[in-house]
């Protein structure tokens, strides 16, 4: 058995993997590396997928890279990591050959979980999950004759691709088994005028309830059964229930803790040859908190972090370990801090204006999530306020405020007090 | 790198510099009459922040470690590579937002109407920034960065002689042993 060796291997060409690839290139250009990823394409914003499958995004602008562009590194592309000797520093992929490394950076990502009734996972034709661009394409290429749609999670993936489904004139149910949609980052108040918003686009909304059979007609899903023991005549089923990090070639790597994944600040795991990055990651604090932070800006800092440390003696944290999420859903805007976590206080404001919403999760007087919606005004220093930990305390109020300016009052408290307190004056002399 | 500095004690307030900017940057007719007619009206891409007692212009920071280069689901955000000025390719932007979220000071500015994201790219294609070129104060400067160090010393020695000078000489500032 023949093994090459390289100095820095790979594992996911995601948006973690390229730019750790790209990372490692610039800063470390004597080292040979290699990426290696299961998909036969890779290059692609992921987060465009429900706007390239439903046809407003056209494909040449779905890739950051293309296959021919010169990257300075080695690929395999198609080709699964099986197993991980640590012990030989050997990587066995799925074309049988084994590559031997000095260091390595596990990137591979999530896989969409399936709901149990596709346990065998086997999925008849018309039912899809939405995650790679593999099965965007055939989604894409299956959707024009197949127009009644079952969009089966309301997070954030479902909900988005049933507002881009719905524009494009499909008949869309959408369906979450919590009381509402986004459960997972929105409290139930804000989501409701959410909701509505969504349903009057023409989405006819399920909540409460899941989708535990399904209909099939020679192998082509014909409907899909609510828990409720309803019906729902259907075509296409997609599935949108979130992922799952994508561990199981690690099983005998002793690099699992429970199901998880755990890496320090700096993206080592407990070997500190073997960096982790991406949505397959847990990361500890020093402080013990556990974070999965999985999202695109968090995986491109992340990638560029460890490329960076790939080579140094002491690994250099990430900036920063934030779950914020924004969505354009229809024109209203959709900011995410972060969901409610456990024993979180919730602030919200008790008379909020037309189209506005701006809710808080507080832990003592620091914001550790809340959501703005319909005005994202102030959002950016909001967002780094919460990840430095700053104490806003009796500010919180002032933030759920609507605001047109974005700066005035988060970094220059006194200025924007003054300009306040001289607004108050000039009603003052009016009254 | 040339980037736009802003004066505080010479900014007065009078916005021009928004006005300006809209109007160059985002207008079809170029002139002032002509912008405010139009349809959406013209988005100035910076704002003066602050009150009557100090205000001052704020744009794009172009951070060397920007977040909002690593936020951005699209590649709308890209760093030219002549300039070093971050900026926005209209066409690529989709109108998410994330970029507002992940920018520290604030100063991507969403245009809804218009469906992309707002940034100041310092007007890197034009010789002077257009809100240079119009503030009546000089609040506004194009400097090297470079030079920037030399600037920030030259006022931080200005700022301490008028201290200085506002406690008769003696040179002792802010300092409250009985508190």
């Amino acid at each position: 058995m023949t093994v090459t060796t390289y100095d820095l291997v790979i594992v996911g060409g995601g948006a973690a993997g390229l730019n750790a690839a790209a990372a490692a290139r610039a800063r470390f250009p004597g080292k040979r590396v290699l990426l290696i990823d299961g998909e036969e394409e890779i290059g692609y914003y992921r987060t465009l997928l429900p706007m390239f499958m439903t046809g407003v995004m056209p494909e040449e602008k779905l890739f950051f890279q293309r296959p021919d562009d010169p990257v300075g590194y080695e690929t395999r592309l198609g080709v699964r990591a099986l197993a991980l000797d640590r012990e030989q520093n050997h990587l066995s992929l799925g074309n049988g050959e084994v590559v031997g490394y000095e260091r390595l950076i596990l990137a591979q990502g999530g896989r969409p979980i399936l709901p149990p009734m596709f346990a065998d996972r086997r999925l008849p034709a018309g039912s899809f999950p939405v995650r790679s661009l593999a099965v965007a394409r055939r989604i894409k290429d299956w959707l024009p004759e197949h127009r009644r749609i079952v969009v089966l999670g309301g997070g954030l993936v479902g909900s988005k691709t049933s507002v881009f489904l719905a524009m494009g004139g499909c008949q869309v149910t959408l369906v979450e088994k919590e009381p509402h949609i986004l459960p997972t980052v929105l409290s139930e108040r804000t989501a409701a005028p959410l909701q509505r918003h969504i349903a009057n686009l023409g989405i006819d909304i399920r909540v409460n309830t899941t989708i535990d059979e399904i209909e099939t007609d020679g192998n082509k899903v014909t409907r899909a059964r609510l828990s409720t023991g309803e019906w729902l005549p259907c075509e296409t089923l997609l599935i949108g229930i979130g992922g799952t990090p994508d561990i199981g070639f690690l099983a005998d790597s002793d690099l699992i803790d429970g199901e998880e994944l755990v890496v320090n600040p700096g993206l080592q795991t407990r070997d500190p040859n073997i960096f982790a990055i991406g949505d397959a990651v847990t990361i500890e604090t020093a402080e013990g908190e556990h974070h999965q932070p999985w999202t695109w800006p968090q995986a491109v800092s992340q990638g560029k972090r460890a490329g960076d440390n790939a080579f140094r003696p002491s690994a250099a944290p990430v900036p920063r370990v934030t779950r914020v999420n924004a969505q354009n859903i229809s024109g209203i805007p959709l900011m995410i801090l972060g969901g409610p976590g456990v024993g979180s206080e919730v602030v919200s404001r008790p008379d909020p204006d037309p189209g506005v919403w701006r809710e808080f999760f507080m832990e003592a007087d620091r914001i550790v999530g809340g959501a703005l919606v319909g005005d994202i005004a102030g959002a950016g220093p909001l967002h780094f306020r919460m990840a430095n930990g700053e104490a806003v305390g009796g500010e919180a109020p002032q933030h759920l405020q609507r605001r047109t300016r974005a700066f005035a009052a988060e970094s220059w408290g006194r200025l924007a007090r003054a300009r306040r307190a001289r607004r108050f004056a000039m009603e003052g002399e009016r009254a | 790198m040339k980037v736009i500095v802003a004066r505080v004690d010479r900014c007065t307030g009078c916005r021009t510099c928004e006005l300006y900017c809209a109007t160059e940057r985002g207008s079809e007719g170029r002139t002032l009459l002509q912008a405010v007619q139009e349809t959406p009206v013209p988005q100035p891409r910076l704002r003066v922040e602050g009150g009557p007692d100090a205000s001052l212009p704020v744009q794009c920071r172009h951070c060397v470690e920007a977040p909002c280069l690593d936020a951005c689901l699209t590649g709308a955000l890209v760093r030219d590579e002549t300039h070093g000025m971050v900026h926005v390719k209209e066409d690529r932007c989709i109108a998410c937002w994330t970029c507002v979220m992940f920018c520290p000071y604030g100063v991507i500015f969403p245009w809804p109407d218009r469906k992309f994201a707002l940034k100041c790219d310092r007007c890197m294609h034009m010789e002077t920034p257009a809100c240079v070129d119009v503030c009546p104060t000089r609040a506004l400067e194009v400097i090297d960065l470079a030079e920037l160090d030399g600037v920030s010393a030259e006022k931080r020695k200005a700022a301490a002689t008028l201290a200085i000078a506002a406690t008769d000489g003696e040179g002792v500032v802010h300092l409250d042993l009985a508190g």
